[in-house]
């Protein structure tokens, strides 16, 4: 029945997605911009943080990265493939023309129809896409709105503040809480942690902070939504979230660009501090552009991601859906030093086309009873090649430590690749490690029951992919987890319907 | 930890200087030679070396301290044919193997193996004979080779049982319909050594490995098995107690080739002292082939806070009609089987030792064996 | 006209012949029981009337309502009425009962050119029908017949037949594995869903079945070809005396 598997590849492999019908993110802001030429060298860490009138502190610990950054070799170890990148052939800075807005009023409303038209609305009133206003009960959701380089736009900041909480941009946290910054920034990801992080510490333009005080619950979902619009042009936000103690945050990241021919990069760094009972909550839906049919264009989407559970009893929790980019390595990951602290990653990574996405966590144990656990859900179609790659490790104070994972594969075709490859060290008899992978496929047969009761196979895969990705979809906050199901369909269509 | 700087580059260059040696001159150096000189010797931190620390092992080589018997101990019946290595029948031999099993590349300290090579044995077991099993016990050098060739329907048991050597490769030819039920018994020893053993399995033939191992100062088993032909089958089972500060890694690659293959993958181990485990298990299914099913199993016993285990079972994965697994646990003996025991009146040292046996015995299939060696009580 | 109608039907599977020239015809109304020894080709028969790829029709033609159905999709057919009851259904773990069956009931109400149910209706419905089964709600809630139990299994898939309501119902060996209490229940579904508007062909090894549900025709199917044609009382004897008399 290996004509079956044909039918089934052509279903989702052979995409319109040359003619973009499928990324509906692809269309480009047309928008005066001041931007750097491309070109990295001092001069230009120096004229970054000039152009946002960084405190000296702030430029030297910048040079400082750039100097790391310099004398490191350019990784090669994960399962992916792609020409060299010119690092001087990029602008590591553009920002939409003019004075910071102040108020939304002030936004130029080009930009706000932009995020409009993305689903993100950046009127106060408005919620996220995906939940209709019927619903009153909805939860609000403010949001901070990345263009490029610089942050434009962050809503309900007064409510917040009422609460206690910071949510700004990374800029104005360099301003306005210099100590929180300094204490926190680089101490879950130190410059010199691997190549992408360094130059991101050197060059980072923006990103999300966000302070929530003790013993408060953050009383709305906080997002960013990144949005890289110009041509050549690499985005380096900077997030950094803290948690103190026996507070709450959730926090959701989506993220689009246009359609391009060129790759453009995408190196960012988020820190995630929890201190004592504290939890943090971190969601994303990654929709960069993931190139065409043919492989032309798309996002490199190098991250770093780690949080820190520093307090006991804290938690992390990490939730990514990841469909777009050309090229996805990233491994949200989680320190467990405070006892009884608990890390999660819940994921689902569907490549399709030529996409590579090399994604996957560590978790490493370091203070007693701290738990782990990581559910992995890979879909591979077309000629793709998903991995999952994972580090567990139970260092010798973990007494009574615990991890499980459970990583599947779904292969849709016979032209891709799913692979596996966790990495698992103990050094302690009272630490329990767990781990389970397996592969399977949409079976024909379960295609055919669908079909036998009038389902069409294209909606029969989408229902099929999503039922296998449901254990990962249950952890996203309600919203976010329709939209989540949503794109996943909208990918897996294909030339069919 | 003085004189542990020794990388590839640096041995490579003294190797060349003292040049190959002289036994076998049949066998063709060229390509170990031109590894060494290419300097692709595998440096101390390459990732197939994470833990194992491979400049402990350059060192015995430099010294030319190397362990090794004098004494030649293989027992074969007569209706299999067994030459030396240095016999020119043996390069015939090598020439029914067919293609090279593993690429060398890959495996790049067995180029010190072609390069060093002090004693050996080609082995070949007839198309549709069923001997008694072949026996080798001692070869008298530090580097060995040993080849085995089944002929189609030829079925055989191959016990390896060594005192000593610094590196062994054991090459496998598994022909249509054949199969091999190879035993590797490793006792413990004070030595460094590594080994590699590539097998090639042809269709509807089955390849069987069945390995107990007490640790070694410094143990290494690379083990590289490809269902070559459709319908192969390998089994692999390995199981290992180590104690005090020995060190066993096991690297295992299994490659489905080709469609209709299946592999199934069981190891356990109990590490105590300060001893350090690793195991690497790949399962690697080529494009094309479809229906491959393939499984691992891996569980490890952490005895004591001292010791290591790192695990990493991975799966690459190139087909979609395939069925493939892999499952890796490792925790502490469980002391409420333990309790168990002891509300029935066993003594918890008993309750656990008896505890340790049923959980090697899952990857034991000659409990005798495994009884004498030492690896259970 | 037949509501279904089989022609001289010819099947192969990878140039294996196994169904060589299957005629039946069968009315509004009616329910025919299939009967015959293992491997006969009765769920090859269910199976290429529903459509299965992997099955060549060599020759032949099945027509439902007089349109010729044997090029027709699986999903097609589906949506004009077919319904196939599985021999061994299919797990599908992930994806819940509910939201399966509401895809398939949108799918077949979008095929008639009309408004899906809404949400609230459709679960009243899906309820009515489980509770008929003798079925416990939360069983919708659980992944299409993952780790059911063989009964719960055959009772699922029967739920699904008087959800969608299908003009011709082909129920291959439902009544296998059920316990005494489930085959009645199974029974009294099948009751309630015949009418004079639908059909059902019934596969089965067993005349217990036939007690409840009582055929109008029986057929014996036999290295791939209906070798014998009668009424009930074929099915008893059948059970009395096996194939062994009809030279099968
Ligand atoms: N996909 C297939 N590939 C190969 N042979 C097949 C296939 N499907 C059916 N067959 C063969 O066709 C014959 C008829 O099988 P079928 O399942 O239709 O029998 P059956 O009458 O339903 O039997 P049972 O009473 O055991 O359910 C059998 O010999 C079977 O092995
Ligand atoms: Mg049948």
């Amino acid at each position: 029945m290996s004509e079956r598997s044909n039918e089934l590849t052509d279903l989702v492999g052979e995409e319109h997605a040359a003619t973009g019908h499928d990324y509906a993110a692809g269309f480009v802001t047309e928008i005066d911009t001041d931007t750097l030429p491309p070109g990295l060298d001092e001069d230009v860490v120096r004229a970054i943080s000039a152009k946002k009138a960084e405190p000296a502190w702030m430029t030297e610990w910048r040079l400082d990265a750039f100097r790391r950054w310099q004398e490191m070799p350019t990784p090669r170890w994960a399962h992916v493939q792609f020409p060299d990148i010119d690092f001087q052939g990029i602008s590591y800075f553009s920002a939409p023309k003019g004075d910071a807005p102040k108020s939304l009023d002030e936004v130029d409303p080009e930009l706000l129809r932009t995020y409009e038209k993305l689903g993100i609305p950046l009127h106060e009133r408005a919620r996220l896409a995906g939940v209709e206003a019927e619903d009153e009960e909805a939860p609000q959701v403010a949001v901070d709105a990345v263009f490029d380089s610089v942050s434009v736009a962050t809503t309900f900041k007064e409510r917040l503040a009422e609460a206690g909480v910071v949510f700004c941009s990374m800029s104005e946290a360099i301003q306005e809480h210099p100590e929180l910054v300094r204490k926190y920034l680089g101490s879950v990801v130190p410059k010199p942690d691997n190549f992408y992080a360094a130059l991101n510490s050197a060059v980072f333009s923006d990103g999300s902070f966000v302070y929530v005080p003790k013993n408060t619950r953050c009383p709305m979902e906080l997002s960013t939504y990144f949005r890289i619009n110009a041509e050549n042009t690499g985005q380096f936000e900077r997030t950094l979230i803290i948690a103190d103690e026996g507070a709450y945050v959730s926090y959701l990241e989506g993220c689009t660009a246009p359609m391009r021919d060129d790759n453009q990069l995408h190196a960012a760094v988020v820190e995630l501090v929890a201190l004592e009972d504290a939890e943090i909550k971190y969601s994303t839906v990654q929709n960069w552009y993931p190139g065409d049919a043919e492989g032309n264009g798309g996002i490199y989407n190098f991250v770093t991601k780690r949080g820190t559970c520093l307090g006991d009893r804290s938690k992390i929790s990490w939730t990514q859906v990841e469909t777009g980019s050309a090229i996805t390595w990233k491994y949200p990951s989680v320190m467990l030093r405070g006892a009884d602290s608990v890390g999660e990653f819940y994921s689902v990574a569907l490549t399709r086309n030529f996409q590579q996405a090399d994604t996957g966590t560590k978790m490493t144990h370091i203070g007693p009873r701290t738990k782990s656990t990581i559910v992995s859900k890979g879909i591979s179609a077309g000629r793709s090649q998903n991995s999952y790659r994972g580090r567990v490790r139970m260092n010798p104070g973990a007494k009574g430590a615990r991890n499980y994972t459970q990583c599947d594969s779904l292969l849709i075709g016979d032209t891709c690749g799913a692979h596996t490859f966790p990495y698992i060290e103990s050094k302690l008899s009272t630490a329990v490690v767990e781990h389970e992978a397996t592969t399977s496929k949409v079976s024909d047969e379960q295609l055919f029951l669908c079909q036998q009761r009038g389902i069409d196979p294209e909606k029969a895969v989408a229902m099929i992919v999503n039922g296998f990705c449901r254990d990962v979809f249950r952890t996203l906050p309600m919203e976010f987890a329709v939209e989540a199901a949503k794109l996943l369909e909208v990918s897996l269509e294909g030339a069919v319907g | 930890m003085a004189g542990l700087a020794l990388n590839g580059a640096s041995l490579a260059e003294k190797l060349l200087a003292r040049g190959p040696t002289s036994y076998a001159p049949w066998l063709d150096r060229r390509p170990h030679l031109d590894l060494i000189e290419q300097r692709a010797l595998p440096e101390l931190r390459a990732e197939a070396w994470r833990h194992t620390n491979i400049a402990r092992w350059y060192e015995t080589v430099l010294a030319g301290t190397e362990r090794a018997t004098r004494s030649r101990r293989v027992e074969f019946p007569g209706e299999v044919e067994v030459v030396d290595f240095a016999d020119p029948r043996a390069a015939e031999l090598l020439v029914l193997r067919g293609e090279e099993i593993f690429r060398l590349d890959a495996q790049p300290i067995a180029a010190l193996n072609g390069m060093l090579l002090g004693s050996g044995v080609a082995i070949r077991v007839p198309a549709g004979t069923v001997p008694s099993p072949v026996r080798i016990v001692d070869l008298p050098a530090a580097y060995q080779r040993i080849l085995v060739i089944v002929e189609p329907d030829a079925r055989v048991e191959l016990i390896e049982e060594p005192s000593s050597y610094t590196h062994r490769l054991v090459e496998a030819v598994v022909q249509p319909g054949g199969r091999l039920l190879h035993r590797r018994l490793q006792a413990a020893s004070p030595d460094r050594e590594c080994s590699l053993v590539a097998v090639r399995v042809q269709a509807n033939a089955h390849y069987e490995l069945s390995q107990l191992s007490l640790g070694g100062d410094l143990r290494r088993n690379d083990i590289v098995a490809t269902l070559a032909g459709n319908a192969a089958n390998v089994t692999l089972r390995g199981a290992w107690r180590l104690v005090e500060s020995q060190h066993l890694d096991n690297q295992v690659a299994v490659h489905h080739d080709a469609p209709g293959g299946t592999s199934r993958q069981t190891f356990r181990g109990v590490a105590d002292g300060r001893s350090r485990a690793v195991l690497n298990g790949r399962i690697e299914i080529a494009p094309g082939a479809q229906q491959s099913d393939a499984t691992l199993n891996t569980k490890n016993l952490l005895a004591s806070d001292t010791a290591e285990v790192y695990a990493k079972p991975e799966l690459e994965i190139y087909a979609n009609d395939v069925k493939c697994s892999h499952g890796a646990t490792i925790g502490a003996i469980d002391e409420d089987a333990v309790h168990y025991f002891r509300t029935r009146g066993i003594d918890a040292p008993t309750a656990r030792s008896l505890f340790v046996r049923g959980f090697l015995r899952e990857a034991i299939d000659d409990v005798e064996t495994a009884r004498r060696l030492g690896v259970i009580q | 006209m037949s509501l279904l109608r089989v022609e001289e039907l010819h099947v192969e599977v990878d140039g294996k012949p196994i169904l060589a020239g299957i005629d039946l015809e069968v009315d509004a109304g009616e329910v025919h029981a299939v009967m015959g020894p293992n491997g006969s080709g009765k769920s090859t028969f269910a199976n290429v009337l529903a459509g299965r790829p992997g099955y060549d029709v060599v020759r032949g033609s099945m027509r439902v309502d007089g349109e010729d159905v044997t090029e027709l999709a699986p999903e097609e057919r589906s949506l004009r009425g077919l319904f196939l009851a599985f021999q061994y259904p299919i797990e599908i773990p992930g994806v819940s009962n509910m939201e399966f069956l509401k895809a398939a009931v949108d799918a077949h109400a979008l095929g008639r050119g009309e408004d899906p149910p809404s949400a609230i209706d459709f679960v009243r419905h899906a309820r009515e029908a489980a509770s008929r089964l003798e079925l416990n709600p939360d069983f919708l809630k659980r992944g299409v017949n993952d780790g059911f139990s063989g009964g719960e299994k055959k009772r699922n898939e029967i739920l699904q037949m008087l959800i969608l309501e299908p003009r011709l119902a082909v129920l291959d060996e439902t009544d296998s594995g059920l316990d005494i209490d489930a085959l009645q229940v199974v029974a009294n579904g099948i009751n309630a869903f015949r009418g004079d508007g639908n059909a059902v062909v019934l596969v089965t090894h067993y005349q217990r079945l036939l007690n409840y549900v009582v055929p109008d025709h029986v057929h014996v199917l036999a290295d791939g070809r209906i070798v014998h044609s009668g009424d009930r009382s074929l099915a008893l004897e059948l059970e009395e005396r096996g194939y062994g008399w009809l030279g099968a």
